[in-house]
Order: structure tokens, then sequence, then C-alpha cells
């Protein structure tokens, strides 16, 4: 146990635990108080609010956090696992669903198992760099708190009359005869430092002049800047306050947004690309794109929203012509330009039948390539879809199957019935796309049904397809604006700690002995001259040079 | 006091954003022990099934397409497999990769499949599930939690073998 320590100055001021100098009179405590060497005035000398003879449970957590020496381990520790981050690529960085597990260990060998398995390819994410990320938050409030409470409270009710121990072991010190009233002098004296922006206390003999106390707060409004930016970072954990995916949408396609209410209709997807003439010789005969547009409509879905077996009803609320650098934006969801694919889509056809006896062209019909009418009646023939595929093809089995569910080589059996056939119907079969009907020769398969009638489309103007696919990267950062606040603040608090110092005089006359302190946190050769310069105007002509006291900074 | 006030903030605050962090981990590609996701979808009558209609049922989720051939295989051997298990219990729910109506009646017809087939739509189920390939089985215990994903066709006796086991569960 500690003996109990006599907070008590000889002015009667009773100090608490951990007071470097009297809150009064400045008189320095404690065992050093022999020495002349200049003072230390950080926080003015006063005690942090938190420290205690008696620390109990909370005392001691709160201790932790309140240390400057803790707050800068936290610091180092967060920037050396930071740099952990970046040796591979973090997952989040991938686009495609991508196996964590193997892509490491595949792309990199041993070094990126074992960064894969010690959790760094996820660094920023995990509960330990998060972890880090609170502690410096808390550390941040509580060190701030700390420190500007009993600061503030020093700074609002300064004695102007220091103890002659304090004035002399400031670092600019200045002692002097003055001839005459010393009242009179010091009046005098203050009049020229109010000229120089001070202001000015006086108490008879004794003077205290302080300017730009303001940039005192600059740290602390730094520090409420980086809390604010933190939290913010934090908040974006909160479910639906960032996103960051990608959709595809072929042109004349609606497509959801995946876990929000929004719907996003491309209606025509351009890419232009320059001519060789514009072109640079070595870029001469290569595509580069010039634009690339996507003309998109953003819906919010308003009804049937959830409901399988209704389509959802939707209400148009923003459209926007999306190219590189100018998304759509609509409630702080943003739709990026990102990518695009020129492959073609069919998406339905309009064919005629014809009858091949009479020469009659009965139609056209509607065919899309997905959930088609399964009847179609047209004049004296119907057409009753048995099956379709999306990628015909024949199985090993010899029985027609699909490849794939995208309508690359799309095809269509109906059972006819009309004039002239079985009154069961007759299959037949019916490719879209001319490559399909050579390759899988049409004719042929249909027999002596494709001497009666034929199923075709006449003119593109009956086809249907999506030109192309936009891919448009969606992104939604509700905690940006928080971040900004927070880093203006912190560049505020910044300014104003670093372009202005808090600069303060005390003076005493003492039976015609002058004794001037004076006291700044940077910048002491403004502070000297200050001294020196209003010294000047009242007739007493010293180099600021001499009025330097020693000490660190000085 | 006021140490007490923010104390308590930062643990808020803080014990939130490290959770949500170690919950997130949580969310990350299915594995054996974690929930599947849950999906509403219709059947071929048009009937919404869902899976949590079958809490503490022993179920096997595939999903299908008439596009992959092992599907195609397996189809069949998972009906026979319903017709000897589906006593004891076991469901099976196939999910079609979403394609069109016609394309699956046909498919289901052809092969006389007793189970529910259900109808995913524009990929969201399989989305949500993290296919990669098809065809792709998910066995879940009667608690709701994955004992086992097969990605990739299995014979007759494989599939057995695993609902075997999961019926003892």
């Amino acid at each position: 146990m500690l003996l109990v320590e006599n907070t008590k100055c000889e002015c009667g001021h009773q100090n608490s635990v951990g007071t470097v100098l009297c809150e009064s009179c400045g008189k320095p405590l404690g065992y050093n108080d022999e020495s002349d060497l200049p003072l230390e005035m950080r926080y003015d000398g006063v005690a942090r609010r938190s420290q205690k003879s008696n620390p109990n449970f909370i005392d001691r957590i709160w201790n932790f956090f309140s240390s400057v020496k803790i707050a800068i381990y936290l610091i180092v520790i967060t920037f050396l696992t930071a740099m952990l981050g970046t040796i591979y690529p973090q997952e989040n960085t991938f686009i495609n669903n991508f196996d964590p597990s193997v892509y490491y260990e595949e792309t990199y060998g041993l070094p990126g198992k074992l960064y894969y398995l010690l959790g760094l390819t996820h660094t920023y994410e995990s509960w330990w760099f998060i972890g880090l990320l609170v502690m410096i938050g808390t550390s941040l409030v509580i060190c701030s708190l700390d420190r500007v409470l009993p600061l503030y409270r020093a700074l609002s009710k300064q004695q102007v009359r220091k103890h002659l121990q304090f004035i002399h072991r400031q670092k600019t010190v200045f002692r002097h005869k003055v001839e005459g009233d010393a009242e009179q002098w010091v009046e005098n004296y203050g009049a020229q430092l109010k000229r120089k922006g001070y202001r000015i206390h006086l108490d008879g003999s004794a003077l205290l002049a302080e300017k730009n106390r303001f940039s005192r707060w600059g740290p602390y409004i730094n520090h409420i800047g980086l809390i604010l930016f933190l939290l913010a970072i934090l908040a974006r954990s909160i479910p639906s306050w960032q996103m960051d995916s990608y959709i595809t949408i072929p042109d004349g396609d609606t497509v959801q947004i995946a876990d929000t209410n929004y719907y996003v209709k491309n209606e025509k997807f351009t890419v232009e690309y320059y001519k060789d003439e514009e072109l640079p010789d070595k870029l001469k005969g290569t595509s580069r794109a010039k634009l690339f547009e996507t003309k998109a409509v953003l819906y919010e879905c308003v009804s049937n929203c959830n409901d399988q077996l209704q389509k959802p009803v939707l209400r148009e609320v923003k459209r926007h012509n999306i190219v590189v650098n100018e998304p759509l934006k609509y409630k702080g969801i943003k739709l990026y330009q990102f990518d695009f694919d020129t492959t073609p889509r069919l998406n339905a056809v309009h064919p005629v039948l014809v009858d091949k006896q009479t020469g009659q062209v009965y139609g056209p019909f509607d065919l899309p390539m997905k959930d088609s009418a399964l009847q179609h009646k047209l004049g004296p023939y119907t057409l009753d879809l048995y099956a379709n595929y999306m990628e015909f093809d024949i199985g090993d089995n010899g029985e027609p199957t699909t490849l794939s569910r995208d309508p690359i080589a799309p095809a269509f059996i109906f059972t006819v019935k009309g004039p002239g056939l079985d009154a069961k119907g007759e299959p037949y079969i019916y490719f879209p796309m001319q490559k399909d009907k050579v390759k899988f020769s049409q004719d042929t398969i249909n027999g002596a049904l494709a001497n009666k009638i034929e199923i075709r489309v006449d003119g593109m103007e009956n086809v249907d397809f999506s030109e192309a696919s936009t891919y448009l990267n969606v992104r939604m950062d509700k905690a940006l604006p928080y971040v900004w606040i927070g880093a203006t603040f912190s560049m505020v608090g910044l300014l104003m700690g670093s372009y202005w110092q808090h600069r303060r005089i005390w003076l005493r006359v003492d039976e015609g002995e002058l004794s001037l302190g004076a006291h700044t946190n940077k910048n002491w050769y403004g502070m000297r001259s200050d001294v020196a310069g209003a010294l000047q105007k009242i007739g007493i002509t010293v180099d600021p040079k001499s009025l330097d006291n020693g000490g660190n900074n000085a | 006091m006021v140490q007490i006030v923010i104390l308590i903030a930062v643990l808020i605050i803080g014990g939130y954003a490290i959770g949500s962090t170690l919950f997130a981990a949580d969310k990350g590609p299915l594995k054996e022990g974690s929930e599947p996701p849950q999906f509403k979808l219709a059947d071929l009558d048009g009937n919404l099934k869902q899976l949590s209609d079958y809490e503490g049922k022993a179920v096997v989720v595939n999903f299908w397409g008439t596009f992959c051939p092992p599907c195609v295989k397996e189809m069949p051997e998972f009906e026979r497999q319903y017709q000897k298990w589906k006593d004891e219990g076991l469901v099976i729910l196939a999910i079609n990769l979403s394609e069109d109506t016609l394309t699956v009646n046909n498919f289901v017809r052809r092969f006389d499949l007793h189970y529910p087939i259900l109808r995913d739509v524009n990929r969201k189920t399989e989305r949500s599930y993290g296919l990669k390939s098809y065809p792709t089985t998910f066995f879940i215990k009667p608690d709701g939690s994955i004992m086992e994903i097969k990605v990739g066709g299995m014979t007759e006796a494989e599939i057995d073998e695993r609902i075997e086991r999961l019926l003892q569960l």
C-alpha cells in the first residue's frame, strides 16, 4: 500500500490524487519541487479523471483503456495485423462462387493453405480484428474523456496570480526591474498583448494573457471524428446497410436484386467500339470499347413480392442510362456498369405454318423459348406442343435430350392435326435456328410430314432475341455519409490543433520585481516573439532568444 | 456513473460488432451440421411446399434438371428409395433447376415419380444453397441440420446406405 499522498497545496487548495501542478496557484507538487528545471505542463498538470488511490474492478478496466501507452500498442498491433491481410487476396475480392478451402492451397501452395487455416483470408471481418477496432474505439473514448474533462475545468477557472516557482520554471521566462507604479505597468503591457490578440485577465499587479485556447480542443474533436468513423464502419455489419453484388440482365429482361425489393430491367444494352482511325497505331485492329450503356429501369415491388405462384406487381421508380461512372442512383442503391456479354440469346420466334399443297400460309403465332402455350390453332391445323428442348441433342440412348437449360439450340416437338393428316396427329420437330435445322436434318426426321407442311419464320422482324447481356454491380453503403461526417470532424480537429497554438503568459510584479513566464504547446519561437514584441512596444528591448529558459522543444 | 454508462455502451456496440462477425462466419458455404436455407416453392399441382413443413423428419433435398444426365439417372432410383422408405417417414423433395413447365411435366410423367417435385424460379433457391454443379443432394436430419452434402451422382446403393443412416438419427 502506498502512502496516502498529501495533495493539499500550500495555497490551501485541495488537489486530487495524481495532480502535478497545483490546480490553483500552479506550484509544483510532490518530491521534485526543489528542482528548477522547466515544468512538465502537459494537461496543465491536472490529474487524469480516473486517477484514484483505491481503484476497484471497473476502475482497473477504465485505467487500462485510459492509458495512452496501451492505445499505442493497440494501434501498432492493428497496423501489423492489417498488413497480414494484404499478403494474399482477401476472400471478399472474388466475385464468382469459389471455394476458398481449395483456392488458396492450389494457388499459393502450403503458405496459402496456412493463410487460409489461420483465417487471414478474411482478416478484416474476423472477430479479433473487429475486436481490436472496438478496443481502439474504447481507448479513444476513455483516453479523451479522462483528459478533456479535467483539462476543461482547469482552463476555465484559471487563477491569474500564479506561484513564483510556476512562473520561473516555464520554458519562456523574463525577469526585470519595474520602475514606478506596478499596476500601471502591467496594464500597459496588457494593452500591448491585447493588440496581439491575447485575452487579458488582471488581478492587481498580476496578469494572465491567453490566446487561441480553442486549439486545445482540436485533438478531442479529432477523436470524436475518429470514433464516428469507427462506428460507421462497424455499422456496416447491420443487415441491409451494405451491399456489393453483381447481376446479369439480358436485353429486355427484368431481374430482382437479391435480398431487396427492387427489380431492374435492361431495356437495351449498347456497346460502341472505337473505329480504327480513332485508335493509335499499335491498337489498330483491336476492339476497344468507347461506350457501354445500359438503358435501365428500376422497379419496386408493390405486391405479390414473396409469392411464388403469382407475378410480382412492379412500380417504376427510376429510369437511367447507366454508363461507366454514371450509375443509376436511387435511395442509396447504386447500379454501376460492370461488364457485358454480347452472346445473343433467342427469346421467342413468331413462325408461320405453310400448307405445302395449297401454298396457304397460317399465322404467325407466338412461340417463346420458355413456357410457351401448349396449343396453337392455325386455320384448319392444330399444333399441340409435345416437348421442347433448350439445347437439343440425341442422348446416348438415342432419345432426344437437352444439354442445358439455356436456349442455345432450341427444338420443339408438335403433334400436328389437320386436313390430310392422321386423326391422332403426326409429330413434327421444329428447330427455330437454321444451323440446328441443318445439323439435325429437320426434314429427314419429319419424313413425309415435311412434304405436307412447314413451320418457318419469315424475316428477322419475327425473331425476338436479346443481342447482349449487361452485368451490373449493385452497391449500397448506408454508412458512407457517416464516414464522411467522421472524416470531416477529424480533419477540422486536426487543423484546429495544428495551425493554432494555445499561448499563455503569466506575470506578476512583486516589489518592483517583474516575473514573467509563458507557455505554448508548440511554436516557441512565436511565443517568445510575442512576449518580446509587446515588451518592445513599452520601451524594453530584449532579444527573444534570451527568453529561452531551456527544456525540450523550446 | 459515467464510467459504467460508457463501459456498457462499449459492451453493447462492441459485442454486437464482434458477435456479428462470428455469426457471419457461420453464414459461409453450407457444410455438414449447418442449417439449410428455407424455401417455399410450388409443386407440380401449384401447392406451396416449404422445408419447415417437414420439421422433425428425415429429408432428402435433391436438385435436378432434365439437362443433367446423372440427375436423370438418379430420379427413378429416388422413386424406388421413396417407395422403400416412405412408411418410415422419409421425405424426398426434388427441386427442379428452373426449367419450364412442359419439360418438367413430361419428365415426371415419363418416369412416373411420386415424391414431391418442386419448381425453383429464376434459380433463386439453387443460389441460396450455393450450388456449383448438378446434381447436388442434401441429406437433412430430423433436427434440421445437414447430415451430408453429396455433389454429383450416386449409385442406388449409395443413396440407400445414406437414407438408412439418416433414418437412424
